[in-house]
């Protein structure tokens, strides 16, 4: 007992003027720099025919390249023999790390009857081990499909969140003079299949079961709202007033919202998913309201109205209720679309030197923040169902295409299309 | 009276009980000579049990933006890769006066390789000076205050400006992988406690506390080791930062 009650006392001398000089100013450092991962993905090993894998590899690069948590590296620098296999074993780690990879992801592709068996493994190049593998079957002609349920595996592996690669993109091509076909493709516009047919076919979105696009259309004269599949037949779905124009399924896929014109202004109204019971909800004579964006949780709609003098961006509660506005700075803002994450609405905006550019609005705190700037006009923002990327149209390279980039503006990537004219894209799944 | 029994076992017990009291009494005694001494040695700042965390930024040099305006971006988008385009004009060289004041944003890969091209002095002054001529111009002014600082981040200046450099010096090296979850940017944090010489240089840096995430632990040491030397602190702040630190507190996200 002795020895402990001195052993203590020596302790508290020495700990408490070590506990005095301890206190140091706090500086709170937050707002890292977040940095894509430094991955290297080479060829995939393939016995598989070779459409099918350049194909697919095209596919998964993109993949990794747009998601954002990757700078994918270029293949030209890479030291590692081809045949170095698929086994943390027989992988010389060191070739990869002299590259500058933080991570390795490796594919492989076996023909297996009727079907390609794709592999892909994902291995901490530092640590010089496997981290995850997934594997995945495929019908022959799916290539692009099965990179993107590999590409969709490895993200959910890694970020714990809903992947944005298996989902798919509905947009407006101009065809020949006049003409504006609707398309519905994979997220990343390719394997578009025609929807519309013929005529002026305007704003799609995608349908809640991701196998059709709701769309405006004149074929009967007026603009209506009409719903179609690809290479079925088109089915009215909303016609009130002089002009029904621009679709939205709220997330539970169980109301519509959409925007009434008539002489004198133009009104939001909401209706069920089929198109009955359809209702005003704002009410504003003289003014135009239109652009009606659900939130999240299918409570609040976001929308433009120029009720203030210039169009701005508003919500308000899915009855009509609780009108706020919420943009203050510019004085052309449109194309509102929300966060599936629930916290920033993305609008398109007019800015002080007549460029159109996107930014996001926090809901909460009204702070806007710029992604595009100086680079032609970019318009037009449409949400990845799990927020983290923004599809949107830009004229940088001089007719309107669509890009990618992730929700703080950062790589921005042209899709993998034929260059074309496009517009109004919209991100559903 | 019978009195001798119960005094006599007294008597016996008493220098036991004396020695504790004794041993005690000395320790309590040494414990606060101890402190006396090594605070007076060490000059420790007062303990201020309700010290908040210091909120500090550097102001920009600049004109402040009108409010009403939509913002400008700090840094525009890299461009699309095949996209050919002008390089940026490079930025000027720092004043000879100044003390060794960081830049604050990592430069561009295309600045880097075209201020190796420009070394010659006369080329430099010749860009610096076009450099001035369009911010002169005032379309492309930055929005600041008048009195900031030309590597200012921030539009408002607060607290003190050293601590606002700092902060700024080790932000510039603060990298995170973007495959971090958003439980994970909410959630984590460690602090690391770092002491500093007069002329900058990092003198000790030790673990505060763990976010119990090895990467994210790893990703603060290697920013703070990344940032020394540190610009030289003001004569106030010198014994403060030499002999009690400073302690930085990183979380991912900020508002």
């Amino acid at each position: 007992v002795k020895t402990s009650s001195v052993y203590a006392l020596l302790l508290s001398l020495v700990s408490l003027p070590a506990l005095a000089t301890g206190q140091a100013p706090v500086i709170e450092i937050s707002g890292a720099n977040f940095r894509a991962v430094p991955v290297a993905y080479p060829v995939p090993s393939s016995e598989a025919a070779r459409p099918f894998t350049a194909e697919f590899d095209a596919a998964l690069n993109f993949d990794l390249t747009a998601s954002g948590l990757f700078q994918v590296l270029d293949r030209k620098g890479f030291t590692a023999k081809a045949d170095e296999g698929m086994g943390a074993a027989s992988i010389n780690f060191s070739r990869w790390q002299d590259v500058g990879a933080e991570m390795l992801v490796k594919a492989n592709l076996v023909p297996d009857g009727d079907q390609v068996r794709g592999e892909l493994r994902l291995f901490n190049v530092v640590g010089a081990k496997e981290d995850f593998r997934t594997e995945r079957a495929v019908p022959a002609r799916d290539a692009r499909r099965l990179a993107h349920f590999l590409a969709d595996a490895l993200y959910r592996n890694l970020t714990h969140e809903p992947p944005p690669f298996s989902t798919h993109l509905a947009f407006v091509k101009k065809v020949g003079q006049q003409g504006k076909d609707v398309f519905l493709s994979d997220w990343d516009g390719k394997n578009a299949l025609l929807v519309s047919q013929g005529g002026i076919n305007l704003l799609p979105t995608v349908l809640p079961s991701g196998e059709g696009v709701a769309f405006t259309s004149y074929k009967r004269g007026k603009p209506e709202i009409f719903s179609q599949r690809p290479g079925g037949a088109a089915n009215p779905l909303v016609a009130v007033g002089q002009m029904t124009t621009g679709a939205a399924f709220s997330p539970d896929g169980k109301r519509l919202a959409f925007s009434v014109a008539d002489g004198e202004g133009a009104q939001i109204w909401v209706s069920s998913a089929e198109g009955s019971g359809a209702r005003a909800i704002t009410d504003t004579n003289y003014f135009i309201n239109s652009s009606p964006a659900w939130s999240p949780d299918g409570k609040r709609l976001a929308f433009v109205s120029n009720r203030g003098g210039s169009p701005q961006v508003y919500v308000m509660n899915a009855d009509g209720t609780g009108v706020k506005r919420l943009s203050f700075q510019g004085n052309y803002n449109q194309t509102p679309a929300w966060s599936p994450r629930g916290d920033v609405i993305a609008f398109t905006a007019r800015d002080e030197r007549n460029a159109f550019d996107i930014f996001t609005i926090n809901v909460t705190s009204g702070k806007v923040n710029r992604l595009t700037q100086d680079q032609g006009n970019n318009e037009e923002p449409t949400f990845s169902p799990n927020g983290r990327l923004l599809i949107f149209t830009s004229t940088r390279r001089g007719p309107s295409e669509l890009y990618v980039m992730t929700v703080d503006g950062n790589n921005q990537l042209p899709l993998p299309v034929e260059r074309g004219d496009y517009t109004t894209p919209d991100w559903g799944r | 009276m019978s009195t001798p029994a119960v005094p006599s076992l007294l008597v016996a017990k008493q220098p036991a009980w004396s020695r504790y009291v004794f041993i005690s009494l000395a320790g309590h005694v040494g414990v606060v000579v101890a402190a006396l001494i090594f605070s007076k040695i060490f000059d420790a700042p007062p303990l201020d049990l309700s010290q908040k965390p210091i909120h500090a930024s550097l102001v920009r040099l600049g004109t402040p933006r009108e409010k009403d305006l939509l913002p400008r971006k700090e840094e525009p988008p890299p461009p699309p890769p095949k996209a050919a385009e002008a390089p940026p004009a490079p930025t000027p060289p720092p004043p000879e006066k100044t003390v060794a004041v960081p830049s604050l944003k990592p430069a561009p890969p295309v600045q880097k390789t075209s201020g190796a091209k420009s070394g010659d002095p006369d080329r430099k002054k010749l860009f610096s000076a076009f450099n001035t001529l369009s911010k002169s111009a005032g379309k492309d002014d930055p929005e600041g205050a008048l009195d900031g600082d030309r590597n200012g981040d921030a539009a408002k200046a607060e607290g003190e400006r050293y601590y606002g450099l700092l902060k700024a010096r080790v932000q510039q090296y603060y990298d995170l992988p973007n495959t971090l979850s958003d439980q994970e940017k909410l959630r984590l944090k460690a602090a690391v406690h770092i002491f500093i010489g007069r002329t900058g240089q990092l003198l000790k840096v030790k673990a505060d506390s763990s976010s119990g995430n090895a990467l994210f632990d790893q990703a603060v040491l290697t920013a703070t080791k990344r940032a020394s030397p540190f610009p030289p602190p003001p004569e106030t702040l010198q014994r403060q930062l030499e002999s009690g630190g400073v302690v930085l507190a990183f979380t991912p996200s900020g508002s």
